[in-house]
This record gives structure tokens, C-alpha cells and sequence, in this order.
């Protein structure tokens, strides 16, 4: 991975952008959270002086009342010496006269009032209440708005520095997310890379989590499992291909070889030419055979395909066959119920049945009896060719559908171990399972189960 | 006859007008699908051998051409490629038959001979050859007026010898015809059938019909 790069590539991943929206919303809230704050606090302060300031005319209020504007005076004195207390006091007959406090003598107005601060400064100013204690009197008590403008200002100050510093924890969280995906993919595309060179066996380390990438890798080491399963596949068939042609081009070089050095008649050359001309025929069949299957398995046949009745198919076969089975001292014998309709080619399935046929008389003794059958079940269509013969060992039963497979028993006979595979391609294309049924005891027999379609009569 | 061998193949084509002349064929040649088309026109030949892949316009194309000019002349395709489906699209254009490359040239010529016997008079309701009668209405056999009893499949395979009696026709010629398998079997289903019906039909008879050329099939021989 290319350090340097990365952080310019932090910003544009995915997961950058999710924490940038994140702290950009958590941003907002926390701002209007302040803003919030600030004004409660804000008009709770000035509340608070208010209140310090009703509750200090109220007692210059009683002390006048009761005992006359000496008291009046004393009360004002006391509250100015306390400490927590209101911060100015004014008590003012008439329009000019200061009888005490620590303002100088204004206006009388009452209510809630803001007073610019005495001698000053720098737009400073109190709060307080103003009231007429009696008909010429008047008093003023307020507070300096500067300790609740200051609490305001702490308090702004003190969230400006958690908003800060929530904001630098989710950006760290941000990249640090982004960082781990980021990596992640850089793992992807290493492994890519590297399978691009060549290293078809690397896989991409799934975590466990589960997780979008962790589903994502397992995809991508499925479809990687499934190349390597279809290029396995393609360089064995290839091989096998190589294998296979060299010995029929051997036999048939052979065979010229020993007609120039031995034949001395005109009889002699016919029959070695014969035999050469059946040998090459013989490797041109393999190739066509290799082709079909190419093929079938290509799908290309499935436009072809009609309603046939796939019990008549198998009698026309039966009747075809028979005289073949007598001939090699084999029995033939159908069972096949009534006509059963399935959608196919028909001469695809004619030569996939042939093929099992020829299969069970060719590779058993003589007296095998060979039957074909055919069945409806509930949701499929079976149809088997089975033989009482000397069966085929379990171990090799995948392995018969397998292209150019040859069971040891059968290599010196003619054959390429192509049928099989060839019956597997054409029961595929019909959509139809293939394979060995479990036999109890002697024989051998292979089904090909047809899901029943809808419309199939 | 007169036969119009369209192949672009110079040694392919050199190995058919060979076998054809050897036979007493007149066979006249094109390299390529307009020359063929043209030459196909003048409408003097017997048969047309038509390759599948020609330049110029391939085979396919070329017959259906002739076709929709109302040109009836039989045609036998030739192809390289083994394709399944070939066979079908060829028979679809209004081809008569179909061989594929490589072919033992016994084949060809057994199938241009098969092929312009059609269309010779209407289907016949009785097919004859020496002593041996075929009612293919009532399905009955009869040599020298003795019923022979066959099966339907020896039926077929007889009659099939008989509407191609002199002519040689061979294993696969048979297999496609009477049973209709386009493959190579791996058992001897020709030889079987045909020793049956030879049996029936051909033995104690005094002389027969039917004889096997060797490496080539069998031919039904009426004097």
C-alpha cells in the first residue's frame, strides 16, 4: 500500500464521508444546544437581578413606611455593605435630590430599567427596578450586567472547547474507520492484483464480521473458487485431449510403419491402408464427439427442442436394440408405462439412451439381462437403464461422467470414455439429474430424472 | 449424369470430381457461391454438391436462392462442421441431404445416387425386384408368391433397399433413413437387422438380392 497517497484517499472513501456527515450533524445540534444554553442562562441571571432588585425596594419600601425615610436611608446603607447583594442604589426626592445611594440623581422611571454604568465604560451596564417608595420618592436598585455577561461568556467559552474538541474525536473516528475500510480494499485489490499475475490460488482473508466487506470477499473468493474449478476443468480436458489423441495417432503411425516394412502384396496394402483409414476415422469420431459435447454443453440445442413422447422414444429404442442384445447373448427387456410427454430433442435423447444401452450389452457378460424403464413419479420422470452384470465399483461412480474416464476393466476395449460424459451433457441440457443408482447387490444402472414441467402430459 | 460440385476447396473438390468421373459422372465445378448460383441457374444438372461455407454467399443462402426460383434440382450439402443443428438448417433450405467433413467418398457417391432417384414418378404403391414384392399399403412381403413375415423395423429396412435397388447404400445412409439415429453406434445395429431380414427374405431363395460391399454397406441387385 502507498502511504503517501493515502491521505488524499481517505477523504474520498465512503467511510470518510458517512463521519464527515456525522460531525457535520453533530456540529449543528451541539451549535443550537448553545445557542440554547446561553439564553436560558442569559435571562436567568437577569431574572435573579431582578428579583434582588424587587426584594431591596420592597424593604426601602417598609422601612420607609414604618419608621420614615431614616429607616429608608439605614435599609439602604445595610444592602450596600452586604455582600451578594444589588450592586447600586439610588433614593431620590423630587426630580433632583439624592437622599442616598451610590448613583447620581435621574429621571425617575419605573419598571425594569438598563442604566448606562456611572463614569463610563465600554458599554457596560446595569440592570435593575426603579419604583416610587411614596409620591416623592423614588428609589432605583440594580445590579452591574457584567457578572451575568461574564458567566454567559464562561459558559460559551467552556462549550466552544467541548464542541471542539467532540468535533477533532468524531473526525479522528472518521479517518480511523475510513483508514480500516480503506485498507480492507487495498487487501481486495492486492489480492486481485496478484491473482491477475498468476497466483490463482490467493484468497481474500475474510474476518468474520460479516460485515458488507466481509460478504463482499466471500463473494469474490466464491466466483474465484468457481474459475479455478472451470480453468481445472479446461486444462485437464485439454490434457486429457493431448493424452487421448497420441494414442490412437500412435497406433494408426504404427500401423503405416509395419505396412511399408512388411507388406510384399497388393492384398497386403489394401488391408493395412483399410485399417489406416479406420484409425483415422476412428480419431475423427473422437474429435466430433469432443465437439458435440461442446455443444450441448454450449445450450445452443435448447431452441430446438419439441414435445416427444419420451416412452415411445425409449420402445422405438427397445425395438431397435433388442435383436442387438439377443445377438451379443444379452436380454433386453422394457418396462415403460404410458406415454409420458416431456420437452426435448430428440435425437439428443435418443442418442443419450442409446448410449446407456450400448454401455450396459458392450461392458457386461453375456446373459445380463439389460432393462430399460421409465417411471412418473410425483415430481419427476425416471428413466433407468440398469444390467444385472458385474456392477462398477462406488469409489468410481462420480468419476464415469468425467470426460475420457475409462474404467480399468473396460481400456482394452474400443472407446474413448466419452459417452458418459457426453449422456451427462445431454441430461443437462434437458434440465434432468444423471447418475448411478445405488444398486443392492449385482449390476449397474443410471437414472436420468426429468423434473416435470408444467404442460407435460 | 450431369453434376454441379460447388466447393472452394481445390484438393477437397479434386477428390470428389475423381470418384464422380470414376463413376461415369459428368461433374462441373465452381469455386465460389456466385459462380455456383449462376451456373446452378442454367438448371442442367442432375444433382448440385454444395458446400456450406463458400465465399462469396455460403451454401445456405444459395439454396434458398435456387428454391425460390423454383430450382428442384437435388442438393447435397457438404460441411466441415460436425453441428447437430446444421443437418436441420440444411434440410430447412430445401437441401436433400447432408454429409460432413471427412467423408469416405464411397458415401457421397452412394448418397448423390440415393438423392436423384427421388422425385422419379410418384410414390409407387408397390416396390418389385425380382421375385420380391412389396405392398406398402397392405404391408406385405411376398418372394416368388411365399409371404415373408416381417417386423416393422425389417419392413422398413427393405423398403428402403428396394426404392434404392442397384444402388449401393451405406451403414450410416441406413441408420439415418430407418431408424433415424444420426450417430455412430458402437454395437452393430445395422449388420443385426440386416442379417435378419436377410434371413427371411433372401435365404433359400436360390439367388439374392442383397449383397454386402465390403467397407462400403450393402446393395439390393435386381436383374
Amino acid at each position: 500500500m502507498d502511504i503517501s497517497c493515502v491521505p488524499i484517499r481517505i477523504f474520498r472513501t465512503e467511510g470518510f464521508r458517512v463521519a464527515a456527515i456525522f460531525v457535520a450533524i453533530f456540529a449543528l445540534s451541539a451549535a443550537i444546544m448553545a445557542i440554547v444554553t446561553l439564553a436560558v442562562v442569559d435571562q436567568e441571571l437577569r431574572d435573579q437581578i431582578v428579583q434582588f432588585a424587587n426584594a431591596d425596594i420592597g424593604a426601602i419600601k417598609d422601612g420607609y413606611r414604618t419608621e420614615g425615610m431614616g429607616e429608608a436611608r439605614e435599609v439602604i446603607h445595610q444592602r450596600m455593605a452586604a455582600p451578594g447583594a444589588s450592586d447600586f442604589f439610588l433614593l431620590q426626592q423630587g426630580a433632583t435630590e439624592k437622599v442616598a445611594g451610590n448613583l447620581a440623581p435621574m429621571p425617575p422611571k419605573t419598571g425594569i430599567l438598563t442604566l448606562p454604568y456611572p463614569g463610563d465604560t465600554a458599554g457596560r451596564t446595569i440592570l435593575g427596578v426603579g419604583a416610587f417608595v411614596a409620591p416623592n420618592l423614588y428609589a432605583f436598585s440594580g445590579s452591574d450586567l457584567r457578572t451575568a455577561q461574564m458567566a454567559r461568556q464562561r459558559i460559551l467559552r467552556t462549550l466552544i472547547w467541548i464542541f471542539a474538541g467532540a468535533l477533532a474525536l468524531a473526525l479522528l473516528g472518521g479517518m480511523i474507520v475510513s483508514r480500516s475500510f480503506l485498507r480492507r480494499a487495498d487487501e481486495i485489490a492486492t489480492t486481485c492484483r496478484a491473482i491477475m499475475a498468476g497466483n490463482l490460488a490467493s484468497r481474500i482473508s475474510v474476518r468474520g464480521t460479516e460485515d458488507e466487506l466481509d460478504r463482499l470477499s466471500e463473494t469474490i473468493n466464491a466466483m474465484l473458487d468457481r474459475i479455478a474449478a472451470l480453468m481445472t476443468d479446461l486444462k485437464q480436458i485439454t490434457n486429457d485431449i493431448a493424452h487421448d489423441m497420441r494414442t490412437p495417432v500412435t497406433h494408426l503411425r504404427h500401423r503405416l510403419e509395419r505396412a511399408r516394412d512388411q507388406s510384399s502384396s497388393v492384398e497386403d496394402y489394401d488391408h493395412a491402408l483399410e485399417t489406416a483409414i479406420a484409425a483415422s476415422d476412428d480419431i475423427l469420431a473422437l474429435f466430433n464427439a469432443l465437439l458435440r459435447i461442446a455443444q450441448i454443453e454450449g445450450g445452443a440445442r435448447r431452441a430446438a427442442f419439441t414435445q416427444l413422447d419420451l416412452s415411445g422414444l425409449l420402445a422405438q429404442l427397445g425395438d431397435v436394440f433388442e435383436p442387438v442384445a439377443e445377438d451379443a447373448r444379452h436380454y433386453l427387456s422394457l418396462s415403460l408405462s404410458g406415454p409420458i410427454t416431456i420437452s426435448g430433442d430428440r435425437e439428443l435423447l435418443t442418442q443419450a439412451f442409446s448410449n446407456l444401452i450400448e454401455n450396459a450389452i458392450i461392458h457386461t457378460p453375456a446373459g445380463t439381462i439389460v432393462t430399460v424403464s421409465l417411471q412418473r413419479r410425483d415430481d419427476e420422470i425416471v428413466a433407468t437403464v440398469s444390467d444385472d452384470g458385474l456392477g462398477v465399483p462406488p469409489d468410481e461412480h462420480q468419476k464415469l461422467f468425467q470426460r475420457f474416464y475409462r474404467l480399468e476393466a473396460s481400456r482394452t476395449r474400443p472407446g474413448y470414455g466419452l459417452g458418459l460424459a457426453l449422456v451427462a451433457a445431454i441430461a443437462e441440457l434437458h434440465g434432468a439429474s444423471v447418475a448411478v443408482d445405488p444398486q443392492a447387490g449385482r449390476g449397474f444402472a443410471i437414472s436420468l430424472r426429468f423434473p416435470i414441467s408444467p404442460g407435460a402430459s | 449424369m450431369k453434376i454441379l460440385l460447388i466447393e472452394d476447396d481445390p484438393e477437397i473438390a479434386d477428390h470428389i470430381c475423381h470418384a464422380l468421373r470414376a463413376h461415369g459422372h459428368d461433374v462441373e465445378e465452381a469455386r465460389n457461391g456466385p459462380d455456383g448460383l449462376s451456373s446452378a441457374r442454367s438448371g442442367q444438372h442432375t444433382a448440385l454438391i454444395v458446400d456450406r461455407m463458400l465465399p462469396g454467399l455460403d451454401g445456405l443462402s444459395l439454396v434458398r436462392q435456387l428454391r425460390a426460383e423454383g430450382c428442384q434440382t437435388p442438393v447435397l450439402f457438404l460441411t466441415t462442421m460436425s453441428g447437430i443443428d446444421d443437418r436441420v438448417a440444411g434440410l430447412n433450405v430445401g437441401g436433400d441431404d447432408y454429409l460432413a467433413k471427412p467423408f469416405a467418398l464411397a458415401e457421397l457417391v452412394a448418397r448423390i445416387h440415393a438423392i436423384t432417384r427421388r422425385g422419379e414418378a410418384g410414390p409407387p404403391v408397390t416396390l418389385r425386384a425380382d421375385g420380391l414384392e412389396m405392398d406398402l399399403i397392405r404391408r406385405t412381403v411376398h418372394r416368388d408368391s411365399k409371404l415373408v413375415d416381417l417386423q416393422p423395423q425389417e419392413f422398413r429396412l427393405l423398403e428402403y433397399m428396394l426404392r434404392n435397388v442397384g444402388r449401393v447404400v451405406t451403414r450410416s445412409m441406413l441408420l439415418e433413413n430407418v431408424w433415424d439415429l444420426h450417430f455412430d453406434p458402437r454395437t452393430n445395429i445395422v449388420e443385426t437387422h440386416m442379417s435378419r431380414l436377410r434371413a427371411k427374405m433372401d435365404r433359400g431363395y436360390g439367388h439374392e438380392l442383397i449383397h454386402t460391399i465390403r467397407g462400403n454397406g450393402y446393395i439390393l441387385r435386381a436383374d
